[in-house]
């Protein structure tokens, strides 16, 4: 569970203040799959980097599980982020010059996970999704910018992290590619009571999540969904 | 994919940079190297210099340096003060004579050819020993004459006039006969018999007498035969061999001979003290300056040699510097590069720390590329250091030796009259300053290298502690 408790993000850009994260508050529980919707700087990212301890509130706090990122040091943080934090960057975010395997096996690496099994893992992930087992060994620099976002998302899952942030998970894929993604999220926080919060401008993906919140100049609202469990009961 | 994989990658990411980097890195390593090469060499040839000096100190009497001579000779009383000197284990009196072949010294004066200037020639040769000796005449006839002699046959040819093609074959070199207190050369060594025996008790008179080889087969004397000086026969008991051609022509006496002989009984040309060790000899040295007076003795300890140690331990001193700032240069290169590195990959650092990795793994990552291209650079650079550490190790022994070239020489030259064992050792000291070579031996290289990592660990420390203050936020920003 994840509970986020009015949360301020402040930058001072010369001689004014923007708040693009003002005063969020609001509670996830385990499994939900949640969407964040809103313009472009509206704040999204903002808020996703909060939640993820990328970054630090102004003020608020955001506690996980019952505990307290505000009250963490460092180190615990760091190991949050291994942990417990998938994190699909809205720019992907590799390391250029590696090959997407070990993208994919370096969250596993610094979890201390043996070399074989982060191979298999690796390779595992990247299968599921859908990118061809030629382009496993490609370097990132090499890949398109849809591959490129696949293995980003492949990296993400690769601790088993309880709560993924996606920010724009689907941008860069085709219909169909970003359906397949959709499902793959979808399944995790089903099968696996992963806790998924995605940030979307994609109308298709925002309406299969079970909540859907709309970010508007700091301020975060939630709106009503059909949803998945509407769907499903309805199913 | 391990931190060490990924910082070999990360090294080689920029092929150009890394090259350019190698190179640079490579120059400063390989002058470290060829320093340390060049440090140790003279180092070795120090230590080796001091023990060819070794524990003995050489007493000669005060002023007895110049050609001119002067100054009271030693006593036997001083020889007595010596020995209570703390650190000294032995006194041996010496008492030098100048022998001259009587049917030379004969037809010489017959042709009223003893100006003063060839004995003024003839005194230089005496160099230290001079102002004492005795000149006595002999039977032998010495082993080594003018002519080897070359430029000073000549400075003695120009003062007796121009009938010099008829004299330079009947001028040879004065013997000299060393009355000794124990069997040991003029420089305190023991003496090298090769044939025959010592001379027994060298502090009670005697009519053996040892001779050098050259000298022994120059007048085909051998052990038993019989020579004369001032016409009285002297038994040769043994033959000794003291490995230079001046030391060689020469003969030994022991020392209440050679003093009856001089007429002077009391008196000594020298005296040769060995210190009880290596440590003591510099308060040897003084004490024993003190307890004889600076206006009475002089003690010297191998003089030219100390001249020769103590340049050659200003290039040790150099060579060491130059190390210590060539390897300064090496860590500030990869101290450079690597900050550079680091603010380079900020956003990567980010993205790093952003998927959970700890401080110390991006710091060991970084602390690794940078090992890596000091083992790249000191690869390179062992290289250069093989071919160039030679001829950094002569140049600079030659530029810094140059100045004490004259003086060994003019060493050489006074030492040829005085007897014979120093014209050897303390004559090659400029030689052994040319023969300093700097082959850099895998030990020290390896030390070398050792202390390149050393230093490159501590140049990539700093920008591997500057990764820990990059925040993952990084991640969002823009390249
Ligand atoms: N470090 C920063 N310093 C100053 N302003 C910042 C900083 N980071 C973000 N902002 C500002 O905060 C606002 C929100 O940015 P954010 O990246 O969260 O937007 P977003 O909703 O993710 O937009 P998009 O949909 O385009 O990705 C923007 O106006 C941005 O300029
Ligand atoms: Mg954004």
């Amino acid at each position: 569970m994840i509970e986020v408790k009015n949360l301020v993000r402040t930058f001072n850009s010369g001689d004014r203040t923007i708040k693009p994260v003002n005063n969020v508050s609001f509670v996830l529980e385990q499994g939900t799959l949640a969407s964040i919707v809103g313009k472009s700087g509206s704040g999204k990212s903002t808020l996703l980097s909060l939640l993820g301890a990328l970054d630090k509130p102004t003020s608020g706090d955001v506690v996980v599980d019952g505990v307290s990122l505000a009250g963490l040091p460092d180190g615990k943080l760091t190991e949050y982020r291994r942990r417990d934090i998938g994190f699909v960057f809205q720019q992907f975010n590799l390391i250029p010059n590696l090959s997407a395997v070990d993208n994919v096996m370096l969250p596993m690496e610094f979890a201390g996970m043996k070399k074989s099994a982060r191979l298999q893992r690796a390779k595992e992930l990247l299968e599921q999704v859908q990118l061809d087992p030629s382009k496993h060994e490609r370097r990132i620099n090499r890949l398109s910018g849809g591959e490129q976002q696949r293995v980003a998302i492949a990296r993400a899952l690769a601790n088993e992290p309880k709560l993924i942030l996606a920010d724009e998970p689907t941008g860069n894929l085709d219909e169909q590619t970003g359906d397949h993604i959709i499902g793959l999220l979808s399944s995790l926080s089903r099968d696996h009571n992963t806790t998924i919060l995605v940030v979307t401008h994609d109308r298709a993906l925002a309406n299969k999540t079970d909540r859907r919140f709309r970010l508007q100049q700091g301020n975060l609202t939630e709106e009503p969904v059909r949803g998945r469990t509407a769907a499903a009961a309805n199913a | 994919m391990s931190v060490l994989a990924r910082s070999v990658g990360n090294a080689f990411r920029n092929k150009v940079r890394t090259a350019a980097v190698v190179a640079v890195l490579a120059v400063a390593i390989g002058l470290a190297l060829a320093m340390l090469a060049a440090n140790q060499a003279v180092g070795a040839k120090v230590q080796e210099l001091n023990a060819s000096v070794g524990t003995v100190l050489t007493v000669n009497p005060a002023g007895g340096q110049g050609f001119e001579g002067g100054g009271e000779p030693l006593t036997t009383g001083q020889e007595a003060t010596a020995a209570g000197v703390a650190y000294v284990s032995a006194v041996v009196g010496t008492s030098s004579l100048r022998l001259r072949n009587a049917a030379e010294a004969a037809a010489q004066s017959a042709a009223g050819q003893t100006g003063a200037g060839s004995q003024g020639g003839q005194g230089g040769q005496g160099g230290p020993g001079g102002q004492s000796a005795a000149t006595l005449t002999t039977n032998l006839t010495a082993a080594v004459d003018a002519g080897t002699l070359g430029n000073r046959n000549q400075q003695a040819n120009g003062t007796t006039g121009t009938s010099g093609s008829t004299q330079r074959t009947v001028r040879s070199l004065p013997i000299t006969a060393t009355g000794i207190g124990a069997q040991v050369d003029t420089t305190g060594k023991a003496l090298n018999i090769t044939e025959g025996t010592g001379l027994g008790d060298y502090t009670a008179a005697s009519t053996g007498a040892l001779l050098g080889t050259t000298l022994a087969q120059k007048n085909n004397l051998g052990v038993g035969s019989t020579f004369t000086i001032n016409d009285q026969a002297y038994t040769v008991s043994g033959l000794f061999d003291a490995g230079t051609e001046f030391g060689n022509n020469a003969v030994y006496l022991t020392l209440p001979t050679a003093q009856t002989l001089a007429g002077t009984p009391d008196e000594l040309s020298s005296m040769i003290v060995t210190v009880n060790s290596m440590e003591n000899v510099a308060s040897a040295k003084t004490a024993l300056q003190a307890a004889l007076g600076s206006d009475k003795a002089d003690v010297t300890q191998g003089q030219n040699l100390q001249t020769a140690v103590s340049s050659l331990d200003s290039v040790k001193n150099i060579s060491f510097i130059a190390f210590i700032a060539a390897l300064g240069t090496a860590g500030l290169i990869i101290l450079l590069i690597m900050v550079m590195l680091v603010r380079e990959r900020r956003r990567e650092i980010g993205v790093l720390k952003a998927i959970g990795a700890p401080n110390r793994t991006i710091g060991l990552q970084f602390v690794l590329e940078a090992l890596v291209l000091a083992a790249l650079g000191s690869a390179v650079g062992a290289v250069i250091a093989s071919f160039a550490s030679g001829s950094i190790a002569s140049a600079l022994v030659s530029s810094n030796t140059t100045t004490t070239a004259p003086t060994g020489r003019g060493f050489q030259g006074g030492a040829g009259g005085f007897p014979g064992g120093q014209g050897g050792p303390f004559g090659g000291a400029s030689q052994l300053l040319n023969s300093v070579t700097a082959s850099a031996s895998p030990g020290v290289i390896a030390g070398g290298i050792a202390a390149v990592f050393g230093v490159a660990i501590i140049g990539a420390l700093v920008p591997a502690l500057l990764t820990a203050r990059i925040r993952p936020i990084e991640v969002l920003r823009g390249e």
